[in-house]
């Protein structure tokens, strides 16, 4: 945009000085701006990705205790392969995690195109039921499905964990893909149904692969808020499916070990590889496209 | 371009779904290490239990992780072939409330002293029957005649610890007595209180002269005074590293429970924990057995099985955490036992004051703590 500023009309008086120094001073100004912001940019993103370097830095420090280094040492590493306690916690929390996301974005899809598209009678409520465990403590919600489970005779276990996390997660897909639905153009939809479509086919060969995005989105912040959850996993988790998160809160009391560390890089490790394997693709699909659909 | 994004999705599905069978799959890889220490010849196999086949053979058990280990879970199943499974809770009150709620399938629990007392009175925990339990004249009498569970008639106290404060003599140098130290100015910005209302008030109240179980609203308000004033002193209330805070020295002084100081103090010879002199808490966390449990006889094995003094001598080398057991002090790793923020020399404990169970307390307090909290 540096080239718009040359467009401005001369004043009358020492044309060429002045509105030399007029365009010199736009440019420092320009320039300055710039680097603030790239400044500030650089900055924060350091600020927020400086954890991850330390968790992974210190997963090798061979202390148990302080962030003192000691040496290096994969000795946490190997501790956390052999501790099943911490391998249960991992696969209870993936197997809910992935499961959660998994129904959370299919009822999501549904529901944020109904919302989106229909008008049908106690929509209102419907959009108001569906949001609604955004507004509730977290903790009432869980002491109140506890019960409710308790009450209909249902065991705890991984099916009162994934019907919780949903209860704390549908909310969000839904308003994720309720925001995908409406980009789309309307007149893509008409236009199948003008090609023949019935209203099926225009979902499925006209929402639903614009949808994939937005999906996507659901689907990974879906799956994080499931797995970084705690209250509701305390009170619906059953015998012998303790969460990750859970864990790691009851080992505070004794002090938190290094093998936390250990697991905090595989998992950055494991996100990383799933990222550059469809985060990337999807960038550079896009581009190509010439800035195609946004990612939601 | 559609297929191959599916099938860059599909791929990052199964490389997590490996994830997922590759941390189920790879276990049974850890040698049950059970009482062969010390070379002893009473293993654990040898453990006399009543009838087991009265029940399902399995053990559900609901506690502190890191307290009681992996090792002993295992060593437990290995011997006797029961079934038994852990499960982590992050505090006591979460674990009531579980259990009010009326959720089933833990067998045992393992509370901290007032939370016995909670749990007995909603009749949510059997009251042991000690006729089937072996070995329970090896706990030490200072733990038969609890004043939260006399006679042990609810809960059988497994490990005990106390709550005081720790500080780092690289930064100290002056003697460290109790916790008026806590409220020294000369430490402004350096000190550390534990995040936690229980503790806090213990502290406060300790500090004015008065029990930690009191229920008289002056003193109470005399301790939150006390409390509000300190506030401005603090680094931070803190009670997830305040000894990673300690060895770094952003901390100085700091109040703790002795099982987070333990492993900081072996690593750092500059960190002293400290039980205070007005008197400082001492907790007890014991086992119950919840009153729905379908597995009491299961149960009563487990508690025999840590009853033995080569598994409690163990319980405390990997947990780090001083047992009840008089029988296993000789049998616990020396380092350990020399150690005085695990077992704190007894005549030091005489004025500590154990936490009891007061809900008129915790309506009085609640408040005044969330005012200190706020200001």
């Amino acid at each position: 945009m540096r080239g718009a500023r040359q467009d401005r009309p001369a004043s009358g008086w020492n044309v060429s000085v002045g509105s030399r120094v007029l365009r010199l001073a736009d440019l420092v100004r320009e320039r300055t701006l710039d680097g603030a912001i790239a400044t500030t940019s650089i900055m924060l993103y350091v600020f927020l990705l400086a954890p991850i370097v330390v968790v992974v830095l210190y997963s090798f420090n061979r202390s148990e205790t302080g962030f003192v280094w000691t040496g290096f040492s994969t000795s946490w590493y190997v501790r956390l392969f052999h501790d099943a306690g911490m391998r249960d916690g991992i696969r209870v929390s993936f197997v809910v995690g992935i499961t959660t996301a998994f129904i959370s974005t299919v009822f999501g899809t549904m529901a944020s195109y109904a919302m989106a598209r229909r008008t049908f009678r106690g929509r209102n409520a419907f959009n108001a039921l569906v949001l609604m465990p955004l507004v509730v403590p977290e903790i009432v919600l869980a002491v109140a499905l506890l019960v409710f489970f308790v009450r209909v005779g249902g065991s705890l276990g991984y099916f009162s964990l994934i019907a919780g996390h949903l209860l704390v997660v549908l909310p969000y897909s839904t308003l994720i893909l309720l925001a995908a639905v409406s980009g789309i153009d309307q007149a893509l939809e008409e236009a199948a149904a003008d090609l023949g479509a019935n209203s099926w086919g225009v979902f499925r060969y006209v929402i639903l692969p614009l949808l994939i995005p937005g999906m996507a989105t659901s689907f990974a912040l879906a799956f994080l808020f499931s797995f970084d959850d705690i209250v509701m996993s305390t009170f619906v988790s059953g015998v012998g499916t303790t969460t990750l998160p859970m864990l790691v809160y009851s080992m505070l009391r004794q002090g938190v070990s290094p093998e936390v560390n250990a697991l905090g890089t595989l998992l950055i490790a494991a996100t990383l590889v799933v990222l550059l394997t469809t985060g990337v693709r999807q960038a550079t699909v896009a581009m190509k496209k010439g800035g195609g659909q946004p990612f939601v | 371009m559609k297929k191959r994004q599916i099938a860059l999705a599909t791929l990052a599905l199964v490389l997590t779904g490996l994830l997922v069978a590759f941390s189920a799959g790879c276990g049974g890889s850890e040698a049950s290490t059970t009482t062969a220490a010390a070379g002893d010849t009473t293993t654990s196999t040898a453990v006399t239990t009543t009838d087991t086949t009265a029940d399902n053979r399995e053990l559900h058990i609901y506690g502190w992780r890191g307290e009681i280990p992996q090792e002993i879970v295992d060593g437990f199943q290995a011997a006797t072939g029961i079934e038994t499974t852990f499960d982590a809770f992050d505090s006591n009150e979460s674990l009531v409330a579980k259990l009010q709620s009326g959720a089933t399938g833990y067998d045992i629990v393992n509370p901290s002293g007032y939370a016995v007392q909670q749990l007995a009175q909603l009749d949510l925990i059997l009251a042991l029957d000690h006729s089937k339990l072996v070995g329970l004249d090896n706990i030490s009498p200072k733990f038969r005649e609890v004043v939260y569970d006399p006679g042990n008639k609810y809960a059988l106290p497994w490990v005990w610890g106390t709550t005081g404060l720790a500080y780092n003599d690289e930064f100290i140098k002056e003697p460290i007595e109790g916790w008026s130290d806590l409220w020294n100015p000369a430490y402004s910005g350096h000190i550390v209180m534990l995040d936690n209302m229980l503790a806090a008030y213990i502290a406060a109240l300790q500090l004015n002269g008065f029990s930690i179980n009191t229920n008289n609203p002056e003193e109470i308000a005399k301790a939150t005074e006390s409390l509000s004033e300190q506030k401005a002193l603090l680094l931070s209330y803190n009670s997830t590293n305040q000894g990673q805070l300690l060895t770094q020295g952003q901390a100085w002084i700091v109040q703790a429970w002795s099982s987070s100081i333990t492993s900081v103090a072996a690593d750092n010879p500059n960190i002293h924990y400290v039980l205070p002199k007005e008197g400082g808490s001492f907790w007890v966390d014991s086992l119950a057995i919840v009153k729905s449990s379908e597995n009491v006889e299961s149960a009563y094995a487990f508690m025999n099985y840590i009853l033995q003094p080569e598994v409690a001598a163990q319980i405390t080398d990997l947990s780090k955490m001083a047992t009840t057991n008089q029988a296993a002090i000789p049998f616990v790793d020396e380092k350990y036992r020399n150690d005085p923020s695990i077992f704190v020399p007894v005549d030091r404990l005489s004025n500590a004051e154990m936490l009891l169970d007061s809900s008129a307390q915790t309506q009085l307090v609640q408040a005044d703590w969330t005012k200190v909290r706020a200001q």
